[in-house]
């Protein structure tokens, strides 16, 4: 018995008997739990598998303690009316701005963070991490930590803009059509049926084989591929909300399309796309990557995460971690994302419980 | 014996029966080790020359196949059919292990004293799947196929300078060509030159899939999967196992995965970067073979500012080839030196002065020709070559040193050869292996040839050529080679930072020769008449 | 029920005139393209004699239009052509593989739908609970790894360290079924994994969207259990979007798995329109492209029609 297993078991108990005194069931119960649950592991795991609880839990306390920090902080410096919101925010929600904010403060002044160029060539191939390189060097001696703050620059922000762009065209088409119907909604209908009928990859494989690969056609391209995915949700659900009685008493008011799908159908339909945009934002990701498995991505020496997973995919099979750290910076931000998503979500649904 | 001599003991004869130390070495380490001559030769024949034995199916994962594949040997383009062809068809001449040439269907050859006319001398023994004997009209049909007006074969380049063939009898026949040509056995060894049984009309018939190989095809798709099974009939020496199954196995995940677990016997093609892990598992021996594939970067040379040879000298100079080795090739390559002639071909200078990189010197020769801060663009695809866009990455950076900046263009996989390649003024290109100097040099050095991928004009180094070409005596011919080399180093137009090595690897109960072909990967196409099961 | 029906062959009339726009897309697509089927196929060998002949036994000197009319003229009869690289039929060329994608996208389908479902109601009825957070987290994280990722990391797991299924999927007529669902395990779970996390999402948040409704507000205060508030009340008006989302998946299912496809060796059609491309082979690369659109259409319709069963307000547009 080492005075680490001692010292855990004595927290863990100390902690559940405090929480018992203080009568904070919920608690007691996780940590006294976490306690009977420790002794099986101890037995079967040994201290390894003790220390891995130790490590995850304090991870988790960690994020749990920032993002009540990050929310308190939030709070304080918010205007009052904004102020007021966040105070419901669940910790989940403050964790995923937190993590946001980290990207965007990385993205935003990466060359300052990075202790090195994206590009420049300064160990051995796979050289281990050391003081000056904090994750190791790829397999041309670049310093992967700094790769991974340009690739924030670099990936988020194609991303971003291109998730945007597919949003503004696909929801103001999927809203139109659907207030108009007719032949304006049988005219978009179609063309997102023949957008989205051609698999994306072959799409973009043509595409960007045609006009070139530079950023500016990989956005649209995106963009045009990712639309008619947005287009297909706003309609359905705009679709619903137009045959309401509330929507033909607006209309009967003689208010105009616009009016309509500013005041009446998009407050309504709000949370799915809202949901959808978590989501897709993530699957333009993925695309770049998958375009770069057919050489049609973001050209070198350029980071972005979905290439370097790519490029050292093949090493995983040998339990080697290097493809897992952008795969998981890419991880990361989805969940972060679709945190806040769920917040903004639970909110616009008018949810008042808990 | 002590302990630990036993201990050095076990690793020699691992080592031998893994093909890593050479006979001699062996001889010398074990007697070392305490054995006498006679057990340590006993010891060698029982670990590395077990002799071969029949049976088993040979699974085989190549790693380039397509859905669009065919039989037609003048559009074969992907591993998966040049390795396919060298199973279940048959070649004139074939390259041997230890990079000699040697007999397929052709017993004996001889040139007429000038090398213009060649006489090819037909194995009476073989037979083609469907049991037909193999004659010279065979032949002639099979080559005929690549000339002419009508071909569509991708080797109609290589005979241009046939002016007919004619048979003399049903097993001789005769090639004439427009000048000499000393290396035509060895041009004969090309994948595309595959024997295919006649048509009664002078054309082939390809699409049956016949051919008079160690193995016949009992089933298969294209891209995906072959299944073949032993030939009886056949001419030559080897086939042991009794089937082979050739899978296509693009992802390199998928070959190595497939490979560890055993769902195949062998792999064309492993992943570099994984080489060294993969190393640690006792199950595969991987095999690393010097070739003559180069990886080349050519300039076109009536393009400013390629125009201009001090440039063209000082972006050579400005290559770090031993770090482009190290973490591009992962060490599996041997250093190249700016002219496209391998020490696994024959007659390489072995003398010429290795280019090193030398900022200063490109900075000064980058003045003289008045380029200082020279911009630069270069086009290059994964598909080229795994890790071709990192070593234009990487390269980049090293030029940076002589001030030279250098943009990386990754184009796209898909049409690369048709959009890029000849067309962009500097690029990256991987040439497969060339069994002699004399049919690289033709093909993307002559100043008329269609691939002169540099566009170089050299009087002298053209004069060569054609003289070398038609030369009997090695001697002389290997010094022509040297100038040729020592010209291109110099004037021309491309850069070579490296001859690839093939790196593949089997299972640990595949039994291979001492010496692996260099011609192509998995022992020059030829495993699967090669190779054995152990156990 | 006459309205629906009007309704769908409408629309499919409407899908003929899709596939028609996108035979036209695809084949100046391919005309476009930088190169042509005689340069791809003779790849960096190509001489300008060779490519020239090349092209005039495939009739490719032939004007574009023309060249696509004839195309037209035979499809509208049935035939689709002959594969311009091999000169094999186009059924023949891609039936089998067709088959295997659509037996990989049902095996798939099968495991991932009532999952994602019962999933999605679950968590919507469980929301902002360790459990919903876990799902959630677990879900997002499967799918913002690249597939190909995510079946490497599959292979390690499952096949390189435990042994538990087979590494690559290449498939045999021979097999049986247990041994066939056994080998494309692997690649159908990949997908599941991929696909399960956005019909998941989607589900809980069409339901939640709906718990405001003053209807729910009304069964829950009539003290209805909540998964029968849930189950009863929500789930039938929250329909529409999720079938929507499960008909994109399942078509997600058919026409995107060419990663999966190559990183498992399975012999699907993805992989045979990607090589289709890089040849230029036309006949194939809109033989697919028409195969894949026709999915949509298809399955696009389904939804419709099952969103307008589901709300039969829709029956009726104003």
């Amino acid at each position: 018995m080492s005075v680490f297993v001692i010292g855990y078991y004595a927290a863990l108990i100390a902690a559940s008997c405090l929480a018992a005194y203080f009568n904070y069931r919920r608690t007691f119960m996780l940590l006294f739990s976490l306690t009977l649950v420790s002794f099986v592991l101890g037995i079967i795991g040994g201290t390894p598998a003790l220390r891995v609880v130790t490590i995850f839990a304090g991870a988790l306390a960690l994020a749990v303690g920032t993002s009540y920090a990050f929310k308190e902080f939030l709070v304080q410096i918010a205007r009052p009316n904004l102020a007021k919101e966040l105070r419901t925010a669940p910790l989940t929600a403050s964790f995923g701005m937190f993590v946001i904010f980290t990207y965007a403060i990385a993205g935003i002044f990466a060359p300052v963070i990075a202790p090195h160029g994206e590009a420049e060539v300064i160990a051995s191939a796979f050289a281990p991490p050391d003081a000056n390189m904090l994750l190791g060097a790829d397999q041309l001696g670049r310093d992967v930590f700094s790769r991974i703050i340009y690739g924030a620059r670099n990936t988020v922000g194609l991303a971003l803009t291109a998730t945007i762009l597919a949003f503004l065209m696909g929801a103001l088409a999927g809203l139109l059509a659907a207030v108009k119907g007719g032949w304006f909604d049988q005219i978009m209908g179609r063309a997102a049926d023949v957008i989205m009928s051609v698999p994306s990859l072959i799409f973009a494989l043509l595409m960007l084989s045609i006009f070139g690969t530079s950023l500016v056609v990989i956005v649209i391209v995106v963009a045009v591929i990712y639309s008619p995915r947005v287009f297909r949700l706003t309609r359905a659900v705009a679709g619903n909300i137009v045959v309401m009685d509330y929507i033909e008493a607006a209309k009967l008011r003689g208010e105009g399309d616009w009016y309509l799908i500013r005041r009446e159908i998009l407050p309504n339909s709000m949370s799915p796309l809202i949901a959808e945009f978590g989501l897709e934002f993530c699957f333009v990701f993925l695309l770049i990557a998958g375009l770069s498995f057919l050489g049609l991505g973001i050209q070198p020496p350029t980071a972005d995460w979905g290439s370097m997973v790519r490029e050292n995919a093949t090493l995983i099979s040998f339990g080697d971690i290097t493809p897992l750290i952008p795969a998981a910076a890419i991880a990361l931000l989805t969940v972060a994302v679709n945190f806040v998503v769920d917040w903004m979500l639970f909110r616009s649904s008018g949810l008042k419980e808990h | 014996m002590t302990k630990k001599d036993q201990e050095l003991i076990d690793r020699i004869a691992e080592g031998a029966r893994k093909g890593r130390i050479s006979r001699r070495d062996f001889m010398y380490y074990s007697t070392a080790a305490g054995l006498t001559a006679t057990t340590a030769t006993g010891l060698w024949t029982k670990s590395a020359a077990a002799a071969p034995q029949r049976g088993g199916t040979f699974r085989w994962g190549l790693h380039d196949g397509n859905t669009g594949d065919t039989h037609d040997p003048g559009t074969y383009v992907t591993r998966t059919m040049i390795f396919l062809a060298h199973t279940h068809r048959s070649y004139l001449t074939m390259i041997n292990g230890d990079g000699s040439l040697g007999p397929d269907l052709a017993d004996s050859w001889e040139a007429s004293a000038d090398a213009s006319e060649w006489t090819f001398n037909l194995n009476q023994n073989a037979s083609f799947h469907s049991g037909r004997k193999v004659t010279a009209d065979d032949v002639i049909a099979s080559l005929n196929h690549h000339r002419g007006d009508e071909t569509t074969s991708a080797a109609k380049a290589l005979l241009t300078d046939v002016v007919e063939i004619t048979k003399d009898g049903d097993h001789t026949v005769k090639v004439k060509l427009t000048g000499g040509n000393a290396d035509l056995p060895w041009l004969m060894t090309d994948y595309h030159f595959a024997i295919c049984p006649a048509n009664d009309d002078g054309t082939i018939d390809w699409k049956s899939g016949d051919g008079s190989g160690p193995y016949k095809i009992d089933s298969g798709e294209f891209g995906v999967q072959f299944s073949l099974s032993r030939h009886d009939g056949w001419h030559g020496e080897g086939a042991w196992f009794d089937k082979v199954d050739i899978i296509t196995l693009n992802d390199p995940n998928a070959r190595q995965t497939a490979l560890v677990t055993g769902d195949v016997d062998s792999v064309s093609l492993i992943e570099l970067k994984t080489m060294a892990l993969l190393q640690r598992d006792p199950n595969i021996n991987i095999f690393n073979i010097p070739s003559a594939g180069a990886i080349t970067l050519p300039m076109l040379c009536d393009t400013p500012p390629f125009d201009n040879v001090d440039v063209r000298n000082a972006l050579k100079l400005s290559m770090n080839r031993d770090e482009i080795i190290e973490k591009i090739a992962f060490g599996a390559a041997t250093k190249a030196n700016d002219f496209h002639h391998s020490p696994a071909q024959p007659y390489w200078p072995d003398d010429i002065p290795q280019r090193e990189y030398d900022p200063d010197q490109a900075k000064s020769l980058l003045k003289k020709a008045g380029a200082e801060g020279l911009s630069v663009s270069i086009s290059t695809a994964d598909s080229v070559y795994a890790g071709a866009v990192d070593m234009a990455v990487l390269y980049a950076e090293q030029a940076k040193a002589s001030g030279i900046n250098i943009d990386v263009v990754r184009e796209p996989n898909d049409g690369y050869y048709s959009d890029v390649w000849l067309k962009k003024p500097w690029c990256l290109v991987s040439w497969g292996a060339r069994p002699t100097p004399d049919v690289m040099y033709t093909l993307a050095y002559k100043s008329d040839a269609a691939w002169n991928e540099s566009r170089w004009q050299n009087e002298r180094f053209n004069e060569l050529l054609l003289q070398a070409k038609a030369e009997l005596d090695d001697t002389l011919r290997a010094e022509m080679y040297r100038e040729m080399a020592m010209l291109a180093r110099d004037d021309g137009g491309t850069v070579i930072p490296f001859f690839n090595n093939f790196v593949y690897a089997a299972r640990a109960n595949v039994g291979t020769p001492d010496q692996l072909a260099a011609s192509w990967e998995s022992d020059g196409a030829r495993a699967a008449s090669r190779w054995w099961f152990t156990s | 029920m006459g309205d629906l029906t009007r309704l769908v062959l409408k629309r499919l009339g409407l899908g003929l005139l899709t596939l028609l726009v996108v035979s036209i897309l695809i084949f100046f697509a391919v005309e476009l393209l930088p190169g042509d089927i005689a340069e791809a196929v003779l790849g960096q060998s190509a001489t300008p004699e060779t490519v020239a002949e090349m092209r005039r036994q495939l009739g490719l000197d032939q004007p574009a239009v023309w060249r696509y009319l004839q195309w037209l003229g035979g499809a509208v009869q049935g035939d689709f052509g002959v594969s311009l690289v091999s000169g094999e039929p186009v059924s023949e060329a891609i039936g089998d593989r067709f088959v295997n994608t659509l037996f990989l996208a049902a095996y798939a389908a099968v495991i991932a739908v009532p999952i994602s479902i019962i999933l999605g109601v679950t968590v919507a009825l469980l929301r902002n609970t360790l459990f919903d957070r876990v799902a959630n987290v677990l879900t997002l994280t499967s799918i913002s790894s690249p597939e190909f990722f995510l079946g490497y990391i599959l292979i390690l797991f499952l096949a390189v360290k435990t042994n538990m299924f087979p590494a690559i999927a290449s498939l045999s007529s021979d097999m049986s079924l247990s041994e066939l669902l056994n080998r494309t395990f692997l690649p159908a779970l990949t997908l599941v994994l991929v696909v399960t996390a956005h019909m998941m999402r989607m589900t809980r948040a069409a339901i939640i969207n709906l718990l405001a409704s003053p209807y729910i507000e009304m069964a829950r205060l009539k003290g209805t259990p909540p998964w029968k508030v849930i189950v009863k009340h929500a789930l039938p008006n929250a329909w529409a979007p999720i079938i929507n989302v499960i008909a994109l998946n399942l078509a997600y299912l058919i026409t995107g798995v060419v990663l999966v496809e190559v990183v498992f060796v399975y012999p699907g059609i993805g992989q045979a329109l990607v090589d289709a491309v890089a040849k230029r082979d036309f006949p194939i690369v809109q033989a697919c492209c028409l195969i894949f659109a026709a999915t949509f259409i298809l399955l696009n319709l389904a939804a419709d029609v099952g969103a307008i069963l589901t709300n039969p307000r829709l029956r009726h547009p104003k």
